[in-house]
């Protein structure tokens, strides 16, 4: 079962993401702050993160950067609901960017296909 | 030549100045400083010939990326380079690695621009040029640049072409019929020769510029997939493969001879570029009036020479600072820098003696590179007895003895 860390720091999104994507067959952990997911990134070693921007203590970009010093090729999914932050050069490091929005199927389909990606490459390697 | 000149162009390009490698080559040189602050040709430090570079080319947005023992070259820029003007959006920042993005310092040339992305983001030029600080040589960027623009580059790759046998120490560079760079070796052991001339290779000169957005996709994409972050030997190669990389053939633009390109990789390089500059007709000219280079000088009266007895003193190709003291001397082929004091009957040949060193009565010195306040005593002999000198200085390979700054000598 694939990993999924949630950083997103609004409680009721919580509730809502968690469910969802355990309809669809991840485990979820989660992260409500930037600081909290660099952590829970090193404890879980999820396959994926979705990261909001927005967050106390340490924002989703600088959070971003930090985990991907430290595990590489980790796909990670942007999911704010601001659309500014794609000129953002740092948010360029993300493998996504989804701007929030009430039907989750852009992010579920985004997930899957980096999922995908990322076995395919694993199995490449292995090869 | 006199060329138009584009006002806005210093707006469009920011230069990210490389100045954190350690230097470990120039040792002892570098033992209190980085390899960009170590003085060259009497008055200057390494950094200032690419500064002047920039500064001749209308460049005015600097950004230099600091590491290893940074202190020696931020006064350098501080009091030496603090020329620009803010309300005019011109600067020189002195970047040390702030941890914005890892925990790490610089792990390569890459990773330094990488980790300062909020710089470019803030900035937004539309070009970056990455240039080193260990580099002497005279470029007119305002070229390259047009020729990057006018072609629709990427990434542009300036280029020179060096004999075979020194090619190994580059990134050796294969191009097509219209300059596009399809081939990049980063330090090969057998470096290709050109197709024209089986005796020279063309070689990177290890300055880069690139379109900003590229160059940000091509470092974030490395940052992730990569452990290695060099600009030669990983972001080059890949973008060879995708992007629109050309090469630049650089001639010298009038300004000196023979297309003169330095990496002063050595003690021994070191040595011999600086001795170079006294010739009479030296490949690299300090006295170029179109292509002035700007340093910081203390204040010290003029050089003053003394001979009472004109048996004694003689002066044969030299550079003199201000502010030396030379009584009954003999100087050939040297480079005193400012403060220097050089006692009776001594002779000083072949060296290069740095700021502040206090030289005593009847000493002898030759093929010697004499740091910082350090005080010979009389009757000393260096570089007469490589065996000797060996026991307590650094001999290079070509036999040049070279003594650390305020070294203690009995």
């Amino acid at each position: 079962m694939d990993t999924i860390l949630l950083v997103e720091d609004d409680k009721n999104q919580i509730l809502l993401y968690e469910q969802e994507l355990a309809i669809e067959g991840y485990k979820v952990v989660t992260a409500t702050n930037g600081i909290e997911a660099i952590e829970n990134a090193r404890y879980f070693k999820p396959d994926l993160v979705v990261m909001d921007i927005n967050m106390p203590m340490m924002d989703g970009i600088e959070s971003m950067c930090r985990i991907l010093s430290e595990h590489k090729n980790i796909p990670i999914v942007i999911n704010t609901a601001y659309s500014n932050y794609q000129n953002n050069f740092m948010s360029w490091s993300a493998d996504a960017y989804i701007v929030k929005s009430s039907d989750l199927k852009e992010l579920k389909d985004k997930i899957k296909e980096l999922l995908n990606k990322r076995k395919k490459n694993d199995n490449d390697k292995t090869v | 030549m006199i060329r138009p000149f584009d006002h806005t162009l210093y707006r469009k390009v920011l230069v990210m100045l490389l100045a954190g490698g350690k230097g470990e080559r120039l040792y002892p040189l570098t033992r209190d400083r980085a390899k960009p602050a170590v003085p060259f040709g009497g008055v200057y430090r390494i950094i200032d010939f690419t500064l002047s570079n920039c500064i001749n080319s209308g460049l005015r947005k600097i950004c230099v990326l600091t590491q290893y023992k940074s202190y020696s070259l931020d006064r350098h820029l501080r009091v030496g380079w603090n020329i620009f003007n803010s309300e005019l959006d011109e600067f020189i920042e002195n970047i040390p690695p702030q941890k914005r993005t890892s925990e790490m310092w610089y792990l390569g040339t890459s990773d330094a621009v990488y980790q300062n992305i909020y710089v470019l983001e803030r900035e937004r030029p539309e070009m970056v040029l990455i240039l080193a600080g260990d580099h002497i040589y005279k470029m007119d960027y305002s070229e390259l640049i047009n020729y990057h623009i006018l072609n629709k580059a990427d990434l542009t790759v300036p280029c020179i072409e060096a004999p075979l046998e020194d090619a190994s120490r580059f990134g050796v560079v294969g191009v097509d019929n219209n300059s596009r760079i399809i081939d990049f070796d980063e330090k090969p052991l057998n470096p290709k020769p050109l197709p024209t001339n089986k005796n020279v290779a063309l070689v990177s000169m290890g300055i880069y510029l690139f379109n900003t957005e590229v160059l940000v996709r091509r470092i974030i994409e490395n940052a992730k997939n990569d452990t290695n972050r060099d600009f030669g030997k990983n972001i080059i190669p890949t973008m060879i493969q995708k992007d629109r990389v050309l090469s630049f053939v650089f001639n010298g633009n009038g300004h000196s001879t023979a297309n003169y390109w330095r990496d002063i990789g050595t003690l021994d390089a070191y040595w011999e570029a600086n001795i170079d500059l006294v010739k009479k007709n030296p490949d690299f000219d300090l006295f170029d009036d179109t292509w002035p280079i700007r340093t910081y000088n203390k204040q010290y009266p003029p050089a003053k020479y003394s001979f009472e007895n004109e048996k004694n003193g003689m002066i044969k190709d030299a550079l003199i600072s201000n502010g030396c003291l030379i009584n009954d001397a003999s100087i050939g082929k040297s480079i005193i820098s400012p403060n220097v004091t050089i006692g009776s009957e001594s002779s000083v040949m072949g060296s290069i003696i740095m700021e502040g060193v206090r030289i005593g009565k009847n000493v002898k010195i030759k093929n010697a590179i004499i740091d910082k306040h350090v005080t010979i005593p009389d009757g000393m002999k260096i570089g007469y007895d490589l065996q000797n000198d060996g026991k307590q200085f650094t001999v290079t390979e070509k036999g040049v003895v070279v003594a650390h700054k305020e070294m203690h000598l009995i």
